[in-house]
């Protein structure tokens, strides 16, 4: 190694985080292959493909309307539907906030950790881009999902109203990036996601009661429901004024970001973009999943345990106790298909009502599914009990069956409730159980999509073959297995109890071959 | 044997300093200082805590106690003038895949605000044994490679006190012996040095302290002794 002298610098020939931000990004472009004419092609094909998107999801909206005017309202119903749809909006706003605290929101990729951070230019002026770049593609997107809503959401919109409401999306969308990059500054950002998702689950679960509750309904339903603003409302450029006050306050105290929250933070956003890059949607969910912050307080003893499938159940049991993720998820799943059943207008659509159904009880499964996909990822903790393949895939089905007996059960109860036959709702949702059990736990042992084998060519690029009926796998049981559940809701009034017997068969048929499925796939060599 | 004495200049001090992840101490407490001109080394035995040690001592972990001093104040790595001070190459290469490395060099030297940085990193560049690979991305570099150019870029910009972790990791015998007469050179020139390494001639060559990490104590060694431990025997 030849010797030389040190390096002589100067604090004036130092570069600052905009110019920092500008050498990296000029030495990159200095050698990419695409040319401008490729680049606008790319982002008119994506303009393009998102105007479809949003007129076919905007169309959809407007023939719903159109289909709940047409029809008499449902005797029974009780919520109003601008408080469902306030509901929806809190809930999406609590995910938002909790994806924002999980992904930063301001992070610092691992190259940038390494050769950015290191320096001795402003982190404030390094980071001041990345802030505005997430809370512009925030803004972005959701002012692209809010158009189609805006413009559905009475008969006759005016290009103003959809404006104004269009911009008051995207001034929340970034003030909350600006409220969620201030708590990061300040090192307060523990409670954040955990807090968005106990305002999630409270809300869902105070209209899911609502929902049942004649007396509550009603007061609730004397609340001003939200409605766009006609022109000249100040409540947007009052929303922009506390979005830029709020992302200005953060800007200032970027400063104060520590390397290693930046890494962190950084590692996971590259992770789930790889993830949705590579439609692994299990990954992503690991990426997204929150860290256990504080120590385990109670340390189980497991005594009534005394056999090698009760010792699964258990820790099964024990893991979905300590993710309070998944318990919210249950709290929602088990509201969605009562606020789709008993909102007013809604109700009018059985479509509607048993796709309520389905997502919910989806989410639950999917929720029930967390110790599946666990012990999937680590195959050696199912070969430490002395039980075959099928005993321990048998084993993994107790605890998803027993939550999910608490969801669908619950869930037809409330949606009876009132109308007499709460009984035969209830014993309908019970009934559909072992067709989402199989869901939950054949989700959780899904195959990786093989990317080594032939692709597909798509608008969104390559990707393996059998992508779709892959990334369905397990919510494919359930659905299938509630078919006769759906139909109960098509036919409308109460289920009788031969359609009950008949779905409590087709689920147990259906569900024990899917696990028969799973057992002999993972018995299958690797190839 | 034992650490070099307080004077005035004392780049680094650790007192009853605790590394550890979470709530868990990885180490028994770390007492040490890290004046100009003088290379610690930290040494001990796989999941010993030696790089937790490190990475707490450059302000990357909380200390879970005691107290780290760079100069007069404590440790802050979020301050422009602990980042002029201290390089330090730890076990987190990552790179920028656009930029080749010569291009990743240029930046470290302009970020600092070298007078040539040009001729600095033809020189860094020489040095390690990349002149022939500086036009290449990361992507087309050896693993070896790839560590030689993260060693690189903690000599094209001033340093003070320079942290490495592991820095014989990937790199052949020629390398290591080479990396290991720069360090003794800008140590002579005032240059602090804090290492953790595994490589016993690199600690016997570079070292003027070496500190014992394990889970019980942490004691300064004979020169003597280190070298069995960092062969993976431990002293009664």
């Amino acid at each position: 190694m030849t010797a030389g002298a040190a390096p002589v610098a100067t604090r004036e020939r130092e570069l600052d985080g905009a110019q920092v931000r500008r050498l990296t990004s000029r030495s990159a472009a200095a050698r990419a292959t695409t040319t401008l004419g490729t680049r606008l092609l790319d982002a008119w094909s994506t303009a393009a493909s998102t105007a479809i998107a949003l007129a076919m999801l905007g169309g959809w909206l407007a023939s719903v309307r159109d289909t709940i005017g047409s029809r008499p309202p449902t005797p029974g119903s009780a919520l109003p539907g601008p408080l469902t749809a306030t509901v929806a909006a809190v809930v999406a706003l609590a995910g938002l906030v909790a994806m924002l605290d999980r992904l930063g929101p301001v992070s610092a990729s691992p190259a940038a950790a390494a050769w950015w951070l290191p320096l001795p230019a402003s982190r404030q002026g390094l980071l001041r881009a990345e802030l505005l770049r997430v809370a512009g593609t925030c803004a972005a997107v959701i002012a692209l999902l809010s158009l189609p809503l805006a413009m559905t959401w009475t008969d006759r919109p005016s290009v103003g109203t959809v404006l104004l409401a269009v911009a008051g999306a995207a001034a929340t969308a970034a003030g909350l990036v600006g409220i969620v990059a201030l708590l990061q500054t300040r090192g307060a950002t523990s409670r954040v996601a955990p807090g968005a998702g106990a305002v999630a689950v409270a809300v869902c679960a105070i209209a899911t009661v609502a929902a049942v509750t004649a007396p509550l309904a009603r007061s609730l339903g004397h609340l001003r429901p939200p409605h766009l603003p006609s022109g000249g409302v100040l409540w947007v450029p009052a929303a922009a004024v506390v979005a830029v006050l709020f992302l200005v306050l953060a800007e200032r105290g970027l400063g104060r970001l520590e390397a290693r929250t930046l890494r962190v933070a950084g590692s996971t956003a590259q992770f789930a973009a790889a993830s949705v890059l590579s439609l692994d949607t299990r990954d992503l969910g690991r990426a997204l999943a929150a860290r256990r912050r504080r120590p385990v307080a109670r340390r189980w003893r497991f005594r009534p345990v005394t056999r090698a499938w009760q010792a699964v159940a258990a820790a099964d049991l024990l893991l979905l106790a300590r993710s309070p993720w998944q318990l919210g998820q249950l709290v929602v799943a088990t509201g969605v298909p009562v606020l789709a059943a008993r909102t007013d207008g809604l109700d009018r659509l059985p479509p509607v009502v048993w796709g309520g159904l389905v997502v919910g009880w989806a989410l639950a499964a999917v929720a029930a599914g967390h110790p599946a996909r666990q012990a999937s990822a680590a195959p050696g903790i199912d070969r430490l009990v002395p039980l075959s393949a099928a005993q321990v895939v048998a084993a993994h089905c107790v605890v998803p069956a027993l939550l999910l007996c608490v969801v669908s059960g619950t869930s037809g109860l409330l949606i009876g409730a009132g109308s007499g036959s709460a009984l035969a709702w209830a014993a309908l949702g019970l009934a559909a159980v072992p067709a989402w059990t199989a869901a939950a736990v054949r989700g959780g042992y899904r195959p990786e999509l093989d990317w080594s084998g032939p692709v597909m060519s798509t608008p969104m690029g390559a990707v393996p073959a059998g992508v779709g009926a892959t990334l369905v796998q397990g919510l494919d049981v359930g659905i299938l297995g509630s078919i006769l559940a759906v139909v109960a809701v098509h036919l409308g009034g109460a289920p009788s109890w031969g359609l009950v017997v008949g779905q409590l068969a087709w689920a147990l048929t259906l569900g024990a071959g899917a696990v028969a499925l799973t057992v002999r796939r993972l018995g299958e060599p690797r190839t | 044997m034992g650490n070099a004495p307080e004077s005035a200049d004392v780049l680094l001090s650790a007192h009853a300093v605790a590394a550890g992840h979470g709530d868990v101490q990885v180490c028994a407490p770390v007492t040490l200082r890290v004046p100009a001109g003088r290379a610690v080394a930290l040494v001990g035995p796989n999941g010993a805590g030696k790089s937790t040690v490190l990475q707490t001592l450059v302000g990357l972990l909380p200390a879970l106690d005691g107290e780290v001093r760079f100069g007069n104040g404590p440790v802050d790595e979020r301050q422009a003038a602990f980042r002029r001070a201290v390089a330090q190459v730890l076990d987190d290469e990552a790179f920028f895949p656009s930029l080749t490395a010569r291009e990743h060099l240029l930046l470290t030297a302009r970020g600092h605000g070298v007078v040539e940085p040009e001729e600095t990193v033809i020189s860094e560049l020489d040095a390690f044994g990349l002149t022939d690979r500086a036009d290449a991305l990361p992507s087309a570099l050896s693993s070896g490679q790839r560590r030689r150019l993260a060693l690189a870029a903690a000599f094209v910009r001033p340093v003070r006190l320079l942290v490495l972790d592991e820095p014989e990791r990937r790199l052949d015998v020629d390398m290591r012996r080479a990396l290991a007469a720069r360090l003794v050179r800008d140590r002579d020139r005032g240059l602090a040095v804090l290492l953790a390494s595994h490589d016993a001639e690199l600690v016997r060559t570079v070292a003027d302290d070496i500190l014992l990490i394990a889970e019980n104590e942490c004691r300064w060694l004979d020169p003597a002794a280190a070298t069995d431990i960092v062969t993976g025997h431990l002293p009664p």
